[in-house]
């Protein structure tokens, strides 16, 4: 076990630094900050003394070992267009992105599994054809069509529920959550289920995948046949053996959905993390770019990491110090 | 035992013109067509065909679990006089693992991995009554302990991948046996398992059955393993009950021409090296065609293939950490597995050589390096003095005079590729064969094993299992081999097309003085088709010697065990 969190560590360290080269480099090729930072009509002194207080007048590669110097130091850097540090920015965007993501996840989650179980417990039945062609509805709708959609009917047909924003938040350990509210959870409600169409598709036709291979099965059978009811069975035997793979998308879903919410954050103007990111590229806000993608990059190795733990959580073969 | 064919008053169970079809495509497939039996109150009663007789399909019909669309369309099963088809779902599981139970052939497939034994025991045990949990892993203890686990309080806590097979049937026998049930149906459970654990299974379940009074339904292909249990048998073919009585009688007295059939296909009935009777079978096979040049080729019984002090480590590379981390002693070296520790041995010119051993002895991993797949740790193989691989960093297999049966005819040929062209493969790759003579000489393989040469257009899946393993022998053979390594070439076979294929390998051997390589657990099956014999325990070889001598006064302590465990037929008092 020790060797394996050795081994992770590691590799996340040559991950995050490779990451942050190839993000550094990147983005400096995408175009120069300045031309956005200054106003066209400043003198020549004024732009040549904003380039040097940036440091930009320096060779990349010592712009860059300065980038890692300070990040040593728990710098990130300042954004150039909001003028505060980094790691605060992304601090305070994180929880829309967070309580959006989760919801969306835990529903995909939470609701696809169930259904998709059934669907491949009686493969042959019309709600199970329903629900697989629903799940083939949700892979091939895109999502700011679905999003879009969701506006039209439920703000703007039946003005039941709010278009966009967050609404009222409510402070938990000194961090502003919409969930905790009525009028919040009535925002998230719309966003989250757009965000998770996807998500849920997918869910249910692995969950629908793996139980009817798994129906099959002599361990299905030598289960039935001793006796188990046919919940039992479902609840107690395949859905721990179809659990793995699960996991493993879960956890992918999870990471690619904090980091990528974009076109849903963009359309229901969520205040998130893909709202930030999206501004900061179209206002080359190179430090909040490099330091985003390095956050992603350790997010998902994190996720990542927690699924290898849980798969030995729930597969013993998997497991050291055998008998 | 009686040696009437009465039943008593109270039949257990009653099974009468059971019929369980499968629709399919083109009509229905009748699985089972008609069965009609009847067993009392402790009595077993063995069930025996080949594959697709429906001895297991009747299994799954009694208990209730026949796989979509199958159905019972007609007959009636009674259990103590209370009719079984035709009962609602709800209360066929009621009597399921409660008064009918089941156990599977293969133990590795029926645990669930991500359980713990106790789990499992414990949900089989809660399938029938509100239990506590302290209470019931007190009864998984004590069922473990009935089925002679050795440390139940421990082992209740284990998972089935810690189990060995043996174990792990054992626990499927304790869930089985939990509820006192008035019937087990077993199906196949032993043949996934070693001779030894399958001897060791049968003497606990005979003990167990007689001490509970459970009756058992023994569904087998193996008729000498049956005629160790059972007190009657039954014989199926196509659905059928085509014979059944006393066991004794059915087995040494055969009434019917398919069970003689099936008794005479067996090998521990014939002389060794003669041809088996066959009952159902194919028509003797053209001649093969004349060998290719087989020039300096030492005489029949010189020293052809040496196999010289061969080890075999299979190990994992340890990264860079974990070397760290074992030499600072936070973790443990990795375990290397010694699966072929040091054999020496020499397989004489148009010898066969048995090798005999239990499932992780090194037989098979002892045969892909004769056969040049697997590259040796260690040692040397040379065949006619020459090496059979090259040496070097990434050594590989340099003559074509040896070649491989393997086990499993469905996994060994490409399923997207005809048959001729799996054939002549080969032979092409390496020159012996022209593309235009391939055709021609592809026919005249088939022919040699009997199969048909317009056969070549096909592909694999259009074959029967025997036919399968037919079409990997011409492919062998098709290389013109002197030496051919058959890895448990019948155990997946039924005992008519195992015959089969044994005739066809005796009359190659004499035909075309070829050396084999037989590795078998099947001891039977070597005593008939072998000249000399290796026994192999534990990657190493334990006895070696001639047949016969082996056979009859075994020296070394583990081939006497594994001379015992093997099921005896009875023997007609002629």
């Amino acid at each position: 076990m020790f060797g394996f969190i050795l081994q992770r560590l590691w590799q996340a360290l040559i991950v995050v630094l490779a990451m942050s080269a190839l993000v550094f480099c990147g983005v400096y090729a995408v175009g120069n900050p300045i031309d956005v930072l200054i106003s066209p009509d400043a003198t020549q002194d004024i732009r040549a003394a904003v380039i040097a207080q940036y440091g930009l007048d320096q060779p990349l590669w010592q712009q860059y070992f300065t980038f890692v110097g300070r990040i040593l130091h728990g710098d990130f850097g300042r954004s150039f267009v909001y003028n505060m540090p980094v790691s605060e920015l992304i601090l305070t965007r994180l929880p829309a992105t967070l309580e959006l993501t989760l919801a969306a996840v835990l529903f995909a989650s939470l609701v696809g599994i169930p259904i998709g179980m059934y669907a491949g417990y009686k493969p042959h039945s019309p709600i199970s054809r329903a629900i697989m062609a629903l799940s083939i509805l949700g892979f091939s709708v895109p999502t700011f069509w679905f999003g879009l959609m969701l506006i039209m009917v439920f703000a703007v047909q039946c003005g039941c529920m709010p278009a966009g924003g967050r609404g009222e938040t409510a402070s938990l350990f000194g961090v502003d959550f919409s969930f905790l509210t009525g009028d919040g959870l009535s925002h998230m409600i719309l966003p989250a289920l757009n965000l998770s169409l996807f998500k849920f598709s997918l869910m249910i036709r692995l969950a629908r995948a793996g139980t009817r291979e798994l129906m099959l099965s002599d361990t299905v059978k030598f289960a039935r046949a001793a006796g188990l009811s046919e919940f039992t069975v479902l609840s107690r035997h395949v859905l721990r053996l179809i659990s793995i793979p699960l996991v493993t998308v879960f956890g992918l879903e999870l990471g690619s959905t904090l980091a990528f919410a974009v076109v849903t954050e963009t359309i229901f103007s969520w205040p998130g993390l893909g709202k930030l990111i999206i501004d900061s590229i179209t206002s080359l806000d190179r430090p909040v770019m490099v330091a985003y993608l390095m956050f992603v990059a350790l997010l998902f190795i994190v996720i990542n990491f927690v699924v290898d733990l849980t798969y030995a959580l729930l597969d013993p073969r998997l497991r050291k110090g055998r008998a | 035992m009686t040696d009437t064919v009465t039943t008593p008053a109270t039949p257990l169970l009653e099974v009468t013109n059971l019929k369980t079809w499968f629709p399919s495509g083109r009509g229905e497939v009748k699985a089972v067509d008609g069965v009609s039996f009847s067993i009392a109150p402790g009595e077993v009663l063995g069930l025996v065909g080949e594959s697709g007789s429906g001895k297991s399909i009747t299994g799954f019909s009694i208990i209730g679990l026949i796989d979509e669309p199958g159905r019972i369309i007609e007959g009636s099963i009674k259990l103590e006089g209370r009719e079984l088809v035709g009962l609602p779902s709800h209360e066929l599981r009621a009597i399921r693992g409660k008064t009918i139970s089941m156990v599977f052939q293969d133990p590795m497939m029926t645990l669930n991995p991500v359980l713990s034994i106790g789990t499992q025991i414990k949900l089989a045990l809660e399938a029938h009554e509100t239990i506590s949990s302290a209470e019931a892993r007190e009864r998984a203890i004590k069922a473990l302990a009935q089925v002679r686990i050795s440390d139940p309080e421990r082992k209740v806590d284990s998972f089935p991948h810690q189990f060995s097979g043996g174990m792990r049937q054992r626990v499927a026998i304790a869930i089985a046996l939990l509820h006192r049930p008035k019937l087990i149906i077993c199906d196949e459970p032993t043949t996934a398992l070693d001779v030894s654990i399958q001897a060791e299974i049968l003497a606990e379940m005979k003990e167990l059955v007689s001490e509970l009074g459970t009756a058992l339904i023994w569904i087998s292909h193996d008729l000498a393993i049956v005629s160790s249990i059972a007190d009657r048998v039954a014989v199926m073919k196509s659905g059928n009950i085509v014979e059944i009585g006393p066991a004794l009688g059915v087995l040494t007295k055969p009434q019917h021409d398919y069970t003689r059939a099936l008794l005479d296909a067996l090998p521990s009935r014939a002389k060794p090296g003669e041809l088996l009777l066959r009952g159902s079978g194919i028509a003797d096979a053209a001649p093969p065609p004349r060998k290719s040049a087989t020039a300096n080729l030492p005489p029949l019984g010189s020293p052809y293939l040496v196999i010289d002090d061969v080890v075999k480590r299979f190990e994992k590379p340890a990264g860079l950490f974990r070397n760290l981390a074992i030499k600072s002693g936070l973790s443990q070296p990795l375990n290397v597995v010694h699966a072929v520790a040091g054999v020496s041995l020499t397989v004489k010119r148009g010898e066969v050589l048995g090798l005999v051993g239990e499932s992780g002895s090194g037989k098979s991993t002892l045969g892909r390096m004769a056969a040049g797949i697997t590259v040796p740790t260690s040692g040397t193989i040379r065949l006619n003095g020459q090496p059979v691989m090259s040496i070097g960093r990434a050594p590989k297999k340099i003559t074509t005079r040896i070649q491989t049966i393997f086990q499993d005819p469905f996994a060994s040929l490409n399923g997207r590729m005809r048959i001729g062209d799996i054939i002549a493969e080969g032979p092409l790759a390496h020159r012996l064969v022209s593309r235009a003579e391939a055709a021609v000489y592809v026919g005249q393989w088939l022919a040699a094993v009997g199969l048909d040469p317009s056969f070549s257009n096909r592909f694999p899946h259009q074959f029967s299992g025997g036919q399968r393993q037919r079409i990997a022998i011409a492919r062998a053979l098709a290389m013109q081999p002197d030496v051919i390594v058959c890895d448990e070439p019948v155990a997946s076979l039924d005992v008519s097309i195992q015959a089969q294929i044994i005739n066809l390998l005796i009359r190659l051997r004499a035909e075309l003085d070829l050396s084999l390589v037989f590795i078998s657990h099947d001891l039977s099956v070597v005593r008939h088709l072998c000249d000399r014999v290796a026994i192999m325990y534990q990657g190493r070889i334990v006895e070696e010697g001639e047949a016969a001598a082996i056979y009859a006064d075994p020296q070394h302590a583990y081939t006497q065990r594994l001379l015992a465990a093997v099921p005896v037929l009875p023997q007609a008092a002629e």
